[in-house]
């Protein structure tokens, strides 16, 4: 490993056009395939495909995997509680945003 | 080295059970773990957390470290006595962390062993673990792009399975049009492969440090602008602050507190690129002087206006 890289490394925004397979997003998440497939069926993901061989992920989907991966792991939380607390947690950031359209606008 | 005080961390006292250890820690936990604290320093603390519950909630390692005594304050220089894990059987650092107990932390020197990761019996040849940190950039970064300095501290498992943390300088290009929860993916600069296994990835996940005026709702910017109420009420042109510079904008007669325009185009970019939308804030003079006073009086006369009409109905 180099202790430092003279260029500017240039990276790839993982945005709605990169999609993982459950191996991959598995892989860069650090949950496993099956917690993966738990969260699938409580609606926490909805990936593209039929079944687990064809699923594809949206590149959005890794930032919820990682937050899902590190809650149930550091509180033992069950596949519909982490669907409860990803829920919650993106009612609390759009309550902080302000973001409710107010209608008419 | 520096003493930690582990049963202040989790805010008992020396004498609690191990489940109501088990209770302060879980509680102290849901309260600072970074995915749902709103703490500024909740990292730090869940961290702290950690280190102390996994040798508290070990009633073998809870009694060595009661062994050390009362007499320590947290912060204070510490050295342990020799031979302190003796008759216990996790076995503290080793020998060497007497020599080197100084370079390291509380945990690492007393209990480092034991954090070790096992060693995996995987494949002879296998990819690189992927890599995780989180990146702080200014809203401003978003619109233009910009290039950082990072220090990245690895966790690095040696061939005896020991995790040491590595000190790593990176520096990154932040393309334009990131958004807050996206991450950037650099290819091959995650964990050493195995054998003749390719480098994992590293993964940046970017969040924006927060704004004084502005807030971010995925790819859309939000900004509230004060008002005169007979800016709102008779219309002006204003000039409105975005990330990307000073622009010129309308806002149109008979407009409400509240009201949202739309700049499109103006948020985060990207294709397509976010909205910035310019939320009205009335704001009422003061009736500081006698002109002022006059002013309010002859609003009153001029309006029918009961702001409580429908309060009672």
């Amino acid at each position: 490993m180099k202790e430092f890289e003279p260029t500017w490394l240039a990276g790839q925004i993982v945005d709605e056009g990169v999609e993982f397979t459950l191996v991959e997003l598995s892989r860069t998440s650090g949950a496993s395939a099956e917690e993966i497939t738990l969260w699938v069926a409580e609606g926490v993901f909805d990936p593209k495909g039929a079944g687990p061989q064809e699923w594809r992920f949206s590149g959005a989907s890794l930032r919820r995997a990682r937050t899902a991966f590190r809650l149930a792991r550091d509180f033992q939380i069950n596949a519909p509680g982490i669907a409860l607390a990803l829920d919650l947690l993106d009612e609390i950031d759009a309550l902080k945003t302000g973001s409710r359209r107010s209608p008419g606008n | 080295m520096k003493y930690k005080d582990y049963y202040a961390i989790l805010g008992v006292e020396r004498t609690v059970t191990q489940e109501e250890i088990k209770r302060a820690y879980r509680k102290l936990a849901r309260k600072y773990h970074p995915d749902v604290s709103g703490h500024s320093d909740a990292e730090e603390r869940f961290k702290e957390l950690g280190e102390a519950y996994e040798v508290l909630k070990d009633p073998e390692k809870r009694a060595a470290y009661d062994r050390l005594g009362t007499q320590w304050h947290s912060g204070e220089d510490f050295q342990p006595p020799p031979n302190w894990d003796e008759g216990f059987e996790f076995s503290g650092a080793g020998d060497e962390a007497g020599a080197h107990a100084d370079l390291k932390d509380f945990f690492e020197a007393m209990f480092g062993s034991t954090r070790a990761a096992q060693t995996r019996q995987g494949p002879s040849r296998a990819t690189g673990q992927d890599h995780h940190a989180k990146v702080l950039i200014d809203i401003e970064d978003t619109y233009r792009g910009a290039q950082r300095t990072i220090s990245l501290q690895l966790p690095v498992i040696d061939d005896q399975g020991h995790v040491s943390l590595q000190l790593r300088t990176l520096n990154v290009s932040i393309p334009k049009g990131m958004r807050a929860g996206q991450h950037l993916r650099l290819a091959g600069q995650g964990g050493a492969g195995v054998g003749a296994g390719p480098a994992g990835d590293l993964y940046l996940e970017i969040a924006f440090r927060a704004h004084p005026r502005f807030r971010v709702d995925g790819g859309d910017v939000l900004l509230d602008l004060p008002v005169a109420p007979w800016e709102a009420a008779l219309g002006a042109h204003v000039t409105v602050p975005t990330p990307d510079g000073l622009v010129e904008m309308t806002v149109p007669m008979g407009s409400a507190g509240g009201r949202r325009l739309r700049l499109k185009g103006k948020g985060i970019p990207g294709n397509p690129p976010g909205d910035l939308y310019v939320i009205l804030n009335i704001v009422l003079p003061p009736a500081d002087s006698e002109p002022a006073k006059a002013a309010y009086n002859a609003m009153r006369q001029a309006f029918n206006f009961d702001p409580r009409a429908r309060l009672y109905g």
